[in-house]
């Protein structure tokens, strides 16, 4: 088993697996603006938003933190962050520059205008990535990663071959000092005390409870009771029998090690080993939620086929459906269907995939970022202003 | 050739992973364990198998964990699903009452 990978080491310690220049926007309002400086910069990456303008206490603080956080993601060399007006820009800014990283503002009404602001921003990030170019991979441990798991477009293989085959690298990857950071608290309801009895301490297990109770009595607030019906009619024709067992299918991608600690919604984990994040099961939300949590990258399994990557976190899509590797496989990385046809154990597909989670780490690209199929959404609770 | 697949050595369960098996096929056990099961009734493929008797509000256990306990006593062979399996844990509404 390999112990380390190729990164790019920042300022601040932390080691990106890419080497990207981000063009952020603060608000909705400068999306056309972050595109068309992102549009001609080689190298950067357009980090766009809706709302933020409008929003109050907890969304607003939620839209700044993981904007914030997608910006310190080490991934990024650089962030030119685009805004109308210097108080927002800048309170995003400030939480970026404690990084050591090169942070640069465009701010539209002190600019006069788009047209100035665009070029502005070309020139900003076109600087920067001249001077990330000049820096070069170095091997650095696995202890290094930090891996976000996800899940989607689900079916009966996900909870045979894919999620186990995941889980299985994943603890190889935490055997070796590294992280993870498994999300979608829906996923967990119904299993959520099986779950919970990997916590490594009470504090811990109480704390990943209350995540999945306070997720679903927010739903309820809403009239929506996500347990009640599970496993739904088609899952019982699939051979889904409890909605532990489906649960369960889904869970299995965290792998076996101790839960370490509970995060919020884009929080950083502050230990090495497995972390749960509270966030939503949509995969471009709780991909920008991983992202701005500092993951590197994440692996991402699917039944069906789901396309869909992050900005500026590699997101590879794993298989075990035979069908889909034969039907979709421009969106697919890497196979497991083995584990199925043809009796592959899954803790060899799993040794095979941590190995590839590390080529992944030291540059090979994923399909997301290849065929540009990468996505921002943040979270949001309540109504805006 | 119609294959089961055991994902814990724990566990009481195995998946069909082979489409239209029949009452009388011998199932040939994969992952996590060696050996055939005989079917005692039809089951489709993703559905489950029982790989010994399970008494009668016993654990059902699938991953090495319990997914459900049962409502009827099964024997190996019997399909393992909704008509013999009751869901036990993990119950907003159990939860909530401990």
């Amino acid at each position: 088993m390999s112990d380390s990978f190729l990164g790019y080491r920042r300022p601040d310690g932390q080691v990106g697996v890419r080497n990207l220049i981000g063009v952020m926007s603060i608000m909705d309002n400068v999306n056309p603006v972050t595109r068309a400086i992102s549009d001609n910069v080689a190298g950067s990456v357009p980090i766009t938003t809706l709302f933020v303008r409008g929003q109050y206490g907890k969304d607003l603080e939620m839209s700044y933190n993981t904007l914030a956080g997608m910006g310190r993601n080490p991934n990024l060399a650089g962030v030119v962050i685009v805004g109308l007006e210097r108080t927002s820009t800048n309170i995003v800014a400030d939480r970026v520059r404690n990084t050591g990283k090169p942070v640069e503002t465009v701010l539209i009404q002190e600019l006069g205008g788009t047209v100035n602001a665009t070029a502005d921003g070309i020139r900003k990030a076109g600087k920067m990535a001249i001077a990330a170019s000049k820096l070069r991979r170095e091997k650095v441990p696995v202890s290094e990663l930090i891996l976000g798991l996800e899940c989607g477009g689900s079916d009966t293989t996900s909870g045979l071959a894919g999620n186990p085959a995941l889980g299985h690298a994943t603890d190889l990857l935490i055997a070796a000092g590294g992280t993870a950071v498994v999300t979608e608290t829906a996923e967990f309801m119904g299993a959520e005390e099986i779950f919970a009895e990997q916590a490594i301490d009470e504090r811990v297990k109480k704390a990943f409870l209350k995540a999945v109770l306070d997720h679903e009595a927010t739903a309820m607030q809403s009239g929506v009771d996500i347990r009640g019906a599970n496993p739904v009619p088609d899952n019982i024709r699939g051979g889904l029998t409890t909605i532990e067992e489906k649960a369960l299918g889904a869970m299995a991608k965290a792998g076996t090690t101790p839960l370490v600690d509970v995060l919020e919604y884009s929080e950083v984990p502050r230990k090495k080993g497995l972390h749960f994040m509270a966030g939503a099961a949509p995969a471009v939300e709780s991909l920008t939620g991983l992202a701005a949590g500092g993951c590197q990258l994440c692996v991402f399994t699917t039944g069906v086929g789901n396309t869909i990557g992050n900005m500026i976190m590699p997101t590879a899509k794993i298989s075990g459906n035979i069908n889909t590797i034969r039907n979709f496989p421009d969106n697919i990385d890497f196979d497991v269907s083995d584990i199925l046809e043809k009796d592959k154990a899954i803790s060899t597909a799993g040794d095979e995939l941590y190995e590839y989670i590390l080529d992944i780490a030291s540059g090979t690209v994923t399909t997301a970022e290849a065929l540009k199929q990468q996505e921002t959404a943040i979270s949001r609770f309540g109504l805006t202003i | 050739m119609v294959r089961a697949i055991v994902l814990n050595p724990s566990d009481n369960v195995a998946t069909l992973i082979d489409n239209g098996a029949a009452a009388a096929t011998a199932v040939e056990l994969r992952g996590e364990r060696t050996g055939k099961v005989a079917l005692k009734q039809d089951i489709p493929f993703g559905h489950k198998v029982a790989l010994a008797a399970i008494a009668k509000g016993a654990d059902v256990i699938k991953y090495g964990k319990v997914i459900g306990e049962t409502t009827a006593a099964i024997q190996a062979g019997e399909h393992v699903h909704v008509h013999n399996v009751d869901s036990k844990r993990g119950r907003g509404d159990k939860l909530k009452k401990s």
